[in-house]
This record gives C-alpha cells, sequence and structure tokens, in this order.
C-alpha cells in the first residue's frame, strides 16, 4: 500500500469531477473514490460536464477521451480557457508515448485504459499533493534535516566535504525532494508529476536513468550514509543511515 | 534524384531511325521502283536488236537502194521513222537526212536505257548499233509507240509513297505498343491479381529488370505489393495470435469464475491474466505506431550504464534473478545518442528474452566499444542459442520459434528492432561464445 496519504492541509474531501460515458465504468469509479473520502460528480457526456466544472470548481477532474458527441480533448481545450483545474485524461486509444505527449497537451496526467484502481488512487494522490505543493501550501524547501550532504540552491547541486557533485537540475530537484522525504517511499507518478513535470507513463524511463545517474554521481564523491532504493511497484525511497 | 530518362533516349532513337527509313524508301527505293518501269521489256528488245542484226545483213551487200527498201518496210510495219546510218551518222539508205531528222541523231538512247515521253513529249529514239561490226554503222529507229514502257501506273504510285510508308508507320506503332503497353498490361493484371487477393510474389517478370523508367514503376509497384503483402500477413498473424492468446485469458477466467474459487484467488487470477491481455495489446499497438507512423523520435545523450542498472533491478524484482548474475562491463563513459524510452525498451525486450532462455546459473553480460562515432553494444547470454538460420527470423513480429517455451507474443524483438532502425542504429543477432549474442550499433553522443 502507499506508505504516503494526502496533505493534511487539503480540505478535508476534495471534490473530484468524473466525466465519461460508460455508466458501469463511472459508477464503479464513482464508489470508489467516495469510499477513499472524495466528493464525487459525475456527468457523462461532456457539455453537461464542461457546465459542471465552470459551474462549482473541484480539485480535480477525470476525463475521458472518447466521448460520444465531443472529444475530450475539447472539452480540456475549452476548459483551460477558462480554469486550470487539474485533469487526468483517461483512454482507451492506443498508449504510445508520443501520442500522448500530443493529448496531453493541457492535461496533468494520463491514464491509459485498463488501468487498476491502485494505479488510479496514486495518480490522483500524486497529482493533489504536486499541485498542493505547486500552490504553496507545502512549499519546497531546501532540506532542513541535519546531512553532511550540503545543497547550494543557487548552483543547484550538492557537495561532500567540499568536492561538487555536478549535477543536472532535475538530479538536484530529484534528490532534493527524495531527501525532503527521506525514508518515505515516493511513488513514480508523484517523482514524475514534481520532478520532471510531465506525467508517467509505462515506458518511460526518464526517472529510473536520473535515478541511475545521480548513485553514480554521489558515490563518485564518496558520500557515506544515503542511499537511494528501489521500491518494488512503487518508487525510490532515500535512507539516511543514523538520521 | 538524378534521373538519365531512358525511355526518352530509347524513344527518340526509335523515332529518329523510322524517319529516316521513311526517307530513304521514298527517296531512293521509290525512285528506283519508278525507274524501273521506264525500262524495255526483254522481248522487245530483242526484237529491236534483230532489227539491227538485220540491217547490218542488209547493210553489208553495200546496196543503198536494198537497204532503202528494207528501211521503208520496216517503217510501214512499225508505223514509225526507220534510219540506217554509217558510222559518219550519214544515212546507208538513199534518203539522206533532213535538218531536223539530224537533230534527233543528238538525243539517242541505247536499248538498255530508261524510256519515256518526258523529255519532249514525243517517243524517243533508238540507236543499235550493228551487233557483228559496231564501228560499220547502226540502226536508229523512233521507238514504236506500242514498245512504250508503261511508266509509273497510279497503283504502283500508291504503293510506293502510300502503301509501304503506311505500313512501315504501323510497324513502329506495333514496336512503340509492344515496348510501352505490353508492361503496363502486365502490372494492370498485376495489380487486378493482387485486388482479387492473390498475394503470391511475382515469380519472374521481365518489366521488373528493365533498366528504365517502367522498370522502376514495375519495382515501384513490386515494393508496394511486397509492403502490402508483409502488412496483409502481419494483420493474419495478428488476428491469429490475438485471438488465441487473448481467447486463452479469457477462456482460464471463464473457468475460473464458474469454479467458484475464493475470492482472493479468484481477484489474484483476474488481475493476472488482465495484465497479459493488455500487454499484448499494448505491444501490438507500439509495434505498429513504430511500424506505421515512423515516428521522430527526440535523440538525447544517454548513459548505457544507467539504463542497464534501472532494467536490471527491475528484472530483479521481477523474475528473482541475482543482480550479479546481470553483469555491464561499461562505465559511465559509453553514452549513446539516442531516445531514451525506446532505448530502453529495446534493451529491456532483450535482456527480457536473455532471462527467459537462460539456464538458472547462467551469467548475462553487456559489453560494447566504440568504433569512431558509434558505439558497437553486445548482450550475450549462456542460454541454448539459435539456429544460423534462425538468426534473422526471430526478429519477425508474432514469430516464436518452434519449441520456445515462455510466455512471450513474439513482438519484443520486433519492437527493439524498429525502435532502433528508427534512431539510425542497427540490431542484429549473432551466434555467442555460449547462447545467442544481440548487437546494437548506435551513434555515440557528443561527450
Amino acid at each position: 500500500m502507499n506508505t504516503y496519504h494526502l496533505a493534511p492541509s487539503l480540505s478535508p474531501s476534495p471534490r473530484i469531477l468524473i466525466i465519461e460515458d460508460d455508466v458501469e465504468l463511472c459508477t464503479h469509479l464513482s464508489n470508489h473514490l467516495s469510499r477513499r473520502g472524495f466528493a464525487l460528480n459525475s456527468a457523462h457526456c461532456g457539455g453537461q460536464g464542461l457546465d459542471l466544472a465552470l459551474q462549482a470548481p473541484v480539485e480535480l477532474i477525470l476525463l475521458d477521451i472518447m466521448l460520444p458527441s465531443e472529444s475530450g480533448l475539447n472539452i480540456l481545450a475549452r476548459l483551460r480557457q477558462e480554469r486550470g483545474t487539474p485533469v487526468i485524461l483517461m483512454s482507451a486509444l492506443g498508449a504510445e508515448q508520443d501520442r500522448i505527449t500530443g493529448f496531453s497537451q493541457g492535461a496533468d496526467d494520463y491514464l491509459p485504459k485498463p488501468f487498476s484502481l491502485a494505479e488510479l488512487d496514486v495518480r490522483i494522490d500524486a497529482l493533489l499533493r504536486r499541485v498542493a505543493i505547486d500552490c504553496g501550501t507545502r512549499a519546497p524547501s531546501m532540506p532542513s534535516r541535519h546531512s553532511a550532504l550540503a545543497f547550494d540552491a543557487q548552483a543547484r547541486d550538492v557537495s561532500f566535504d567540499g568536492r561538487a557533485a555536478g549535477l543536472t537540475s532535475s538530479e538536484f530537484r530529484l534528490l532534493c525532494t527524495l531527501h525532503e522525504h527521506a525514508g518515505e517511499a515516493l511513488t513514480k507518478a508523484f517523482l514524475y508529476q514534481h520532478v520532471l513535470h510531465r506525467p508517467y507513463t509505462r515506458l518511460d524511463r526518464g526517472l529510473d536513468v536520473h535515478v541511475c545517474n545521480l548513485r553514480r554521481k554521489l558515490a563518485a564523491i564518496e558520500v557515506q550514509g544515503i542511499r537511494i532504493d528501489a521500491v518494488r511497484h512503487q518508487g525510490y525511497v532515500l535512507l539516511c543511515d543514523g538520521a | 534524384m538524378q534521373r538519365r530518362h531512358p525511355l526518352l533516349w530509347k524513344m527518340a532513337l526509335l523515332q529518329v531511325c523510322a524517319c529516316l527509313l521513311l526517307v530513304w524508301l521514298v527517296w531512293s527505293w521509290g525512285l528506283r521502283v519508278e525507274r524501273n518501269t521506264y525500262f524495255l521489256e526483254a522481248s522487245d528488245r530483242i526484237a529491236l536488236a534483230a532489227y539491227a542484226a538485220e540491217a547490218e545483213h542488209v547493210a553489208a551487200t553495200g546496196d543503198a537502194a536494198a537497204v532503202e527498201r528494207w528501211r521503208l518496210a520496216l517503217q510501214q510495219r512499225e508505223h514509225t521513222w526507220v534510219a540506217v546510218l554509217d558510222d559518219y551518222l550519214q544515212s546507208l539508205g538513199t534518203t539522206p537526212l533532213s535538218a531536223e531528222q539530224v537533230s534527233h541523231l543528238t538525243f539517242m538512247r541505247k536499248l538498255s536505257w530508261p524510256m519515256s515521253k518526258r523529255l519532249e513529249d514525243e517517243l524517243p529514239y533508238v540507236s543499235m548499233a550493228f551487233p557483228e561490226h559496231p564501228e560499220r554503222g547502226r540502226l536508229v529507229m523512233q521507238l514504236p509507240e506500242r514498245l512504250l514502257p508503261p511508266g509509273l501506273t497510279p497503283w504502283t504510285h500508291v504503293f510506293t509513297h502510300g502503301l509501304v510508308p503506311a505500313l512501315l508507320a504501323l510497324a513502329l506503332g506495333l514496336v512503340l505498343y509492344r515496348h510501352l503497353v505490353q508492361p503496363l498490361n502486365e502490372l494492370r493484371e498485376r495489380a487486378n491479381a493482387l485486388s482479387a487477393g492473390d498475394l503470391a510474389p511475382l515469380a519472374s517478370s521481365s518489366v521488373t529488370r528493365r533498366p528504365d523508367e517502367l522498370g522502376e514503376l514495375a519495382r515501384a509497384y513490386e515494393h508496394m505489393a511486397e509492403r502490402l503483402r508483409q502488412s496483409l500477413n502481419q494483420q493474419r498473424q495478428l488476428l491469429r495470435t490475438l485471438s488465441h492468446e487473448i481467447r486463452t485469458p479469457l477462456a482460464r477466467l471463464k473457468i475460473a469464475s464458474d469454479s467458484g474459487l475464493p475470492p482472493e484467488q479468484l481477484q489474484q487470477r483476474l488481475s493476472r491474466e488482465v495484465e497479459e491481455m493488455r500487454r499484448l495489446v499494448d505491444d501490438s499497438l507500439n509495434l505498429a505506431w513504430l511500424d506505421t507512423e515512423k515516428p521522430r523520435l527526440e535523440a538525447e545523450a544517454v548513459v548505457v550504464a544507467s539504463v542497464w542498472e534501472a532494467l536490471v533491478q527491475d528484472a530483479h524484482f521481477e523474475t528473482g534473478w541475482p543482480l550479479e548474475a546481470l553483469v555491464c562491463e561499461l562505465d559511465s563513459t559509453c553514452q549513446v545518442h539516442v531516445h531514451l524510452n525506446s532505448f530502453a525498451q529495446a534493451v529491456e525486450n532483450i535482456l527480457r528474452n536473455a532471462i527467459r532462455h537462460s539456464p538458472p546459473n547462467g551469467v548475462i553480460r553487456l559489453s560494447g566499444q566504440r568504433e569512431g562515432d558509434r558505439w558497437w553494444l553486445v548482450i550475450e547470454d549462456q542460454g541454448p542459442g539459435v539456429a544460423e538460420g534462425d538468426l534473422q527470423r526471430i526478429f519477425e513480429a508474432y514469430l516464436r520459434l518452434d519449441g520456445t517455451v515462455g510466455t512471450g507474443f513474439g513482438l519484443g524483438l520486433s519492437i527493439a528492432r524498429r525502435a532502433i532502425e528508427l534512431q539510425g542504429g542497427e540490431l542484429w543477432a549473432t551466434q555467442g561464445a555460449s547462447g545467442l549474442r544481440m548487437n546494437l550499433r548506435l551513434p555515440t553522443a557528443n561527450v
């Protein structure tokens, strides 16, 4: 199960709007998310959904791409003219990486059907958490924990015993995020959202390679007592010995 | 592209040849045919020569009166003018020549010359030397009307200047047709066969071997047909695979749901089967996407060792393979210029294949060497390897070699190869020291 939960500073029941033409799927999703404590609203066609989204602001929208009368992408474009509400696109179309990039212009995440409810939960949590951080609810701060690793926000690099690691800015953001949540497994969905600013897809290896590069660079300056481990089926965790 | 237009030159040469032939025909051959019609018949020539011999015989007697008598008799018989002359062109008869008659003697023809009334619209004068003693004199006579050659008849004219050029043009047309339209007909028949569903490759066609534009067309057509054949085959394979690979888990699910399993077990099985079906659909779509849309993949500098490390970690989680058995001999200086995700996917597919076919204590090794501006990477396993003849076939989609156990759909290597080739790289298989060796050649990153 997830080792982290929604940030406590969020309103007790974030509102989610589901726009999905398949009634059965819509009901399943609603029931599941209600059980997780969200306030649910749903629409089965695009126009109606858009009206709902514009009238009563929500924290998150789950939007299907294949809608009966109007494409979900059109709905998204029209929504974006008015609101910046986070949107997760759901689609049964081909899940190729680059097509998704095109689709998700304006979308915050993308879930290819079929997806599992666990995956949906992870994505929703990651997105809400990122939005919370972006809104300043929980500003990204320099790691405050006691650490032998020296973070240099100006140069966007870290050093150990006076030796700089030579990180790229993505690697630096990744290390900051992991270090800030040391000991806590962060999901790949969240790390993609927060560090690489793009939705996570199955074939994306960007994060894994960044982690490997980071490990290599930390090893090169002989950093002791800090380890980045992969957590099966979830993501990564930074472990500090004796911290 | 540089085009030589061989067909243009061929057509031009043919036309020039036909034109020259036509001109020659009309000019030289037509004229000769016409001239030939102005010669005397052989029998007439013999008859006239006989008169000359007779005249010599009469003249030999030296009797001018007899010559005169013979001359007049011949004049009467042939209704023409006749004179028997000595070698000074003086009459051997009793009648001397008038001034007008003397003037005719300057326009005399020999028997073998063409005759016509064309010059002065009068019958020509024929001069025949005495056959035995030509120096003693000659017989001169105006050609009798009945012996005059008919000359060029309108029909002959039509034949030489109408019919034969027309036949020549027809022949040219036939040659052009054979050369241009016959191949098109052949192509049309191929197209019809193709649309009727006959996908057999063309056994032998002379058209495709032609070095000109039509040959190019035929080759382009064959290439298209080949692509069509491939994609149709792939589609059939896809349907076969889908129907088998999706129906099998569906059948298992159906049985599981009917057999009243406990909920946890049922759910476990359900998610496993669904995951398998999803993977098949994803891979099929991915292959079709790479194959048909030829996407432009953004390349970046990628540290091969990092990709390997990330993949090895996943493989270790999923298959339980010890990390020590997945060896990387490269350090971080090995950087290639590729699209990260498709490169990673290709290597992942190769790695999974290697793991699937390796013995329990096998080692999978990634090594490489730099060759100028390319990196040559080698992934070698210690599995049973692949027969020499199958080294190429393993990259075909939906193909599983006979006797291979495993859960793959035969898509991994196809996707890997497509993705690598789209980035200007190469992927091929060779037989390794102890197992299969996968070779990758990729551009190095500029570092």
